[in-house]
Parts: structure tokens; C-alpha cells; sequence
């Protein structure tokens, strides 16, 4: 799950000169990831997964890091 | 562009151009735009000359004219140098008065060229101002084009396809016709709510002015706390606008109708990309709500989170794009009414706006030189004659208001950011 989101955050959020070294636990806010780029991410993330991610969970422990994004998207109801 | 002479306009750079000429019309300059950064020091200004000489030669379009193709418009290199233009300020005036002034006299000056560079020489640093035509290129395109002009490796800024136009060909003939018609709906939506505005006056000669509302960092990390709070981690956008609305509101708007309207950009360039340098890569997003929405606080902000949230689920970010595919084909006034025109005949837009977000230069400052203030301006359509650009400069909040005089009265503007203030900073009295 966590190298579909990347592919989907490098392609189309936020510009890394070498996204394969960006780390599962590296800060997405610090890297660039904006308002509209998370509520993208969201947009992509429910489609893709099947889920539907709470507004009200919407904050950086769910949303700074591949590893975080992925274990909400898990506990948001994703089995695959 | 970079191996051609000629550039057909993107869909977004169509819709900045019609807007251009809807301030011409108006007998202005044009939708031109500026940066302006207060510089420190004096920096290496024939380095500057030779940089902006290289830009010229990987991107011919910084220096071109605009010519029609059929129904559409081109960029076509003229090949023609960007020169730094040079001013002073008088020694015994105060320099930032004087700084102010030769910036509005520059921005104010009838101008035909896409880009122009100029330095105002202070007692010890500056100012850089750099002015781009719209249609030339988008806010964040500006600030890679500074980034272009300071860095130690200009090789690794490249040109690339329009990103709208890379967008539009992702998608089948039928999903983009499906997106048409949620776009036309929610134009339609926007179109019924009478917008308030900031002035009732509609023509005649106007001056461009300035004034900007600069905030410490306590203040700054304050608001964006708020914003947090009240917009979410996806809303600080809202957050100011939401404040705006507010402060015109609670001051009394000089044309009061139903509610208030501002659209918003949204960029389609990803974070810190060094490319696409030129063209504009921008969809159109609107934030709305009714004179009563707007008196409650807090129901203001859910509101307008509320609203945003519900444009992203249904692709209406994305859904402006093939709106803005099919408006190419439009004639420019045609294509103004659909984009400015209520359906009462009134005006669409409150208030111009743009988030820019952060602009800094880190440690190693623009051309090595610390960038210790800035200022953003844009020109605007009458009505509304009145811009807001938002940004952050290591950490502070920077609020440039752009107003056209006689238009917008100043008094009342003042009263307005003064009222921008307590809301932003829900002081006692918010």
C-alpha cells in the first residue's frame, strides 16, 4: 500500500529529486504536502483502498508519514 | 517553447489573458503581476544581467509577444533581452516611502512586455521587483523563475508540456464531458448568490495602490493555530478568506447584495518542483456564503470547510479544467461574461484572492543576499478593485492588498484590516 500512495504522492503532489530515498517514517508536511495536496491524497487514498477516511481524523499523526498514512487507512477498514 | 519560437496558450493561460484584457478594456495596464523583495544588501547585479540573459535563452517565452493563432493566442519569442532596469531612491526622503512609491509608479506605467526586472537601490540593500504578465505565467511559477534567477544550478529548471493539458488527456471523451457539466452546475450555483462588493463604482481612471498587513511569528504561529482549529489541516486557505468575509461584512460593504463569492486558485504544479517554469497550471475553485452564514463565526468556517470538502469529493477542483479546455474557443469578451457575469448582470467576485504560501529563500538568501521583507500586488477587473495575496516569508504572514483608487475608498480598506486583524487573530472583540 505504502509504494501505491507513494507513486501517487511523488507523481502528482510534491516534487523529490529522489523519492526512492524518502523514507516510510519521513515528515509529508515538511516535504511540501499542502492543504490541497492532502485533501488529494484523501480523495485518492478512499477510491483506491475502498475506505472512507473520517474528516474528523484528518490531522498530521494520520496524514505526516507514509507509515502513519497507511495504519489509518487499516484501522479506516482496509483488509487487502 | 524551448525548441520552438511559438507557444500556444494553455487553457490556463487563456483564462488569465481574458481576464487581461478585461483590465485593458478598463483603460489599466493589464493583468500583470509583481513580486517585490527587500534585499538586505546590494547583490551582484550584472551577475543578475547574465542570469536573466540565460534565461532569455532557455526560455524564449520570457521575452515574447502575444499573437492570435485562429481563434487562439500564442507566445512568439521576440529574442529580445530582459535589461535590468535601475532606479534610486532619493537619499532624503524615507526609504520606505520611497521604496513604496517608485514600486506603484513602475507597476502603475502602461506596459507591453511579459516580464520586466527591475532594482531599487536603497542606502545600503534594495528592492528586486520582478513584474510577469499573467498569462505569462502562474504566481508559483514565479517563484520558480526567482529560484531560476538565484540558484547555482539553473541547468536542473526545465520547461514541460502544460499540466492541464496532461490532466485533460488522462481522461476519456466522456469523463471530461461528465466534468463539464458538474463544472457548468456549480458555476451556475455561484452565479445565483448576488455578490457584495467593495465598491459601486464601476469605471473610470484609477490608480493602483498598496498597503500590506505584515504579522510577527508569535502572531503568525497564532493564526495558524486557529486556522487548524477551525479550518482543519486542509483549510488554512479558508481560514483567511473566511476572516475576510468577515471583516467586509462586520464593516458595512459599500455594495451590499446576498453574500459574498471569492474564487480561489488551485496550483497543479506538485511542491517545490523546479518545473514547469512558465505557463499557468492553475484550476478555479470558489468559496461562497450568504450575508447571515457569514455574521456566525464559527458556522462560517464549518460552512466554507464544508463546502471545500464536498468540491474535492466530486472532482470539481478538477472539474473547472475541461471548462477552461472548452473556454479556449470563446472569444475573449465572450468568455468574460461567463466567467465575471452574475446572473443578475451584477459582478461574480467579491474580492480577487490567492494563497501563495510559503516564500523564502532559507540561509542563502536571493543571489546570497538575505531577503528581509517582501510584498506581493496584482492588477484586478473594476469591480471588484480590490486583490488580497497571502503568503508566508520565513514563517510570518504577509497580506498585500492590492486597491484601485478612486474605486475603493481608503478609509473604509483600513477599517477592513484593522477588522482583518481582531478576526484573524480572534482577539477579544471577534
Amino acid at each position: 500500500m505504502k509504494d501505491v500512495l507513494k507513486s501517487f504522492i511523488f507523481a502528482e503532489l510534491i516534487y523529490h529529486e529522489d523519492p526512492a530515498t524518502f523514507g516510510d517514517e519521513d515528515n509529508l508536511l515538511d516535504a511540501g504536502l499542502d492543504s490541497m495536496g492532502i485533501m488529494r491524497l484523501i480523495m485518492f487514498a478512499e477510491k483506491e483502498f475502498g475506505v472512507t477516511l473520517p474528516d474528523t481524523e484528518i490531522e498530521p499523526d494520520n496524514v505526516g508519514s507514509l507509515k502513519s498514512l497507511e495504519s489509518w487507512i487499516r484501522r479506516s477498514g482496509y483488509t487487502g | 517553447m524551448t525548441d520552438s519560437k511559438e507557444q500556444l496558450f494553455n487553457p490556463g493561460d487563456y483564462f488569465t489573458y481574458v481576464l487581461d484584457q478585461e483590465i485593458r478594456n478598463a483603460g489599466m495596464p493589464g493583468g500583470y503581476c509583481g513580486f517585490a523583495l527587500q534585499l538586505a544588501e546590494t547583490p551582484d547585479l550584472s551577475g543578475l544581467q547574465k542570469r536573466l540573459n540565460l534565461l532569455v535563452e532557455r526560455f524564449p517565452q520570457a521575452s515574447a509577444n502575444i499573437e492570435p493563432r485562429g481563434k487562439r493566442f500564442a507566445w512568439v519569442a521576440t529574442g529580445n533581452p530582459i535589461l535590468l532596469e535601475l532606479h534610486q531612491c532619493q537619499p532624503d526622503a524615507n526609504e520606505a516611502d520611497e521604496t513604496q512609491r517608485l514600486l506603484l509608479d513602475i507597476f502603475n506605467r502602461q506596459e507591453s512586455r511579459p516580464l520586466t526586472v527591475h532594482w531599487i537601490a536603497g542606502a545600503d540593500g534594495g528592492t528586486v521587483l520582478l513584474i510577469w504578465l499573467h498569462p505569462l505565467l502562474d504566481a508559483r511559477g514565479c517563484k520558480i523563475l526567482l529560484d531560476f534567477l538565484s540558484t547555482e544550478r539553473p541547468e536542473s529548471f526545465k520547461d514541460s508540456p502544460s499540466l492541464i493539458e496532461a490532466k485533460l488527456a488522462q481522461w476519456s471523451f466522456w469523463k471530461k464531458l461528465q466534468l463539464f457539466f458538474k463544472a457548468k452546475r456549480h458555476n451556475t450555483a455561484a452565479n445565483s448568490l448576488d455578490s457584495c462588493l467593495p465598491t459601486q463604482v464601476e469605471q473610470g481612471p484609477q490608480h493602483l495602490q498598496l498597503k500590506v498587513q505584515r504579522f510577527d511569528a508569535e502572531q503568525s504561529q497564532r493564526i495558524a493555530k486557529l486556522a487548524q482549529q477551525y479550518t482543519g489541516l486542509t483549510g488554512r486557505t479558508l481560514y483567511y478568506l473566511g476572516c475576510f468575509m468577515r471583516a467586509m461584512e462586520l464593516v458595512g460593504p459599500p455594495a451590499a447584495k446576498d453574500g459574498y463569492c471569492i474564487p480561489y486558485a488551485f496550483n497543479l504544479r506538485r511542491q517545490n518542483a523546479p518545473t514547469p517554469v512558465f505557463g499557468n497550471h492553475i484550476g478555479c475553485l470558489f468559496a461562497r456564503a450568504t450575508r447571515q452564514q457569514v455574521r456566525d463565526r464559527t458556522g462560517l468556517f464549518a460552512h466554507l470547510l464544508s463546502e471545500h470538502k464536498q468540491v474535492v469529493r466530486d472532482e470539481l477542483d478538477l472539474a473547472y479544467l475541461p471548462l477552461m479546455w472548452l473556454g479556449q474557443w470563446l472569444s475573449p469578451d465572450k468568455y468574460a461574461k461567463v466567467l465575471r457575469k452574475q446572473h443578475s448582470g451584477g459582478e461574480l467576485s467579491s474580492l480577487w484572492f490567492s494563497d501563495i504560501g510559503e516564500l523564502s529563500w532559507g540561509k542563502t538568501g536571493f543571489l546570497g543576499v538575505p531577503v528581509t521583507d517582501l510584498s506581493l500586488m496584482c492588477w484586478m477587473t473594476l469591480p471588484p478593485g480590490l486583490a488580497l495575496l497571502a503568503c508566508q516569508h520565513n514563517g510570518k504572514l504577509v497580506l498585500s492588498y492590492s486597491y484601485l483608487s478612486p474605486a475603493i475608498d481608503e478609509a473604509w480598506l483600513e477599517a477592513v484590516m484593522a477588522r482583518m486583524n481582531v478576526e484573524l487573530l480572534e482577539t477579544a472583540e471577534s
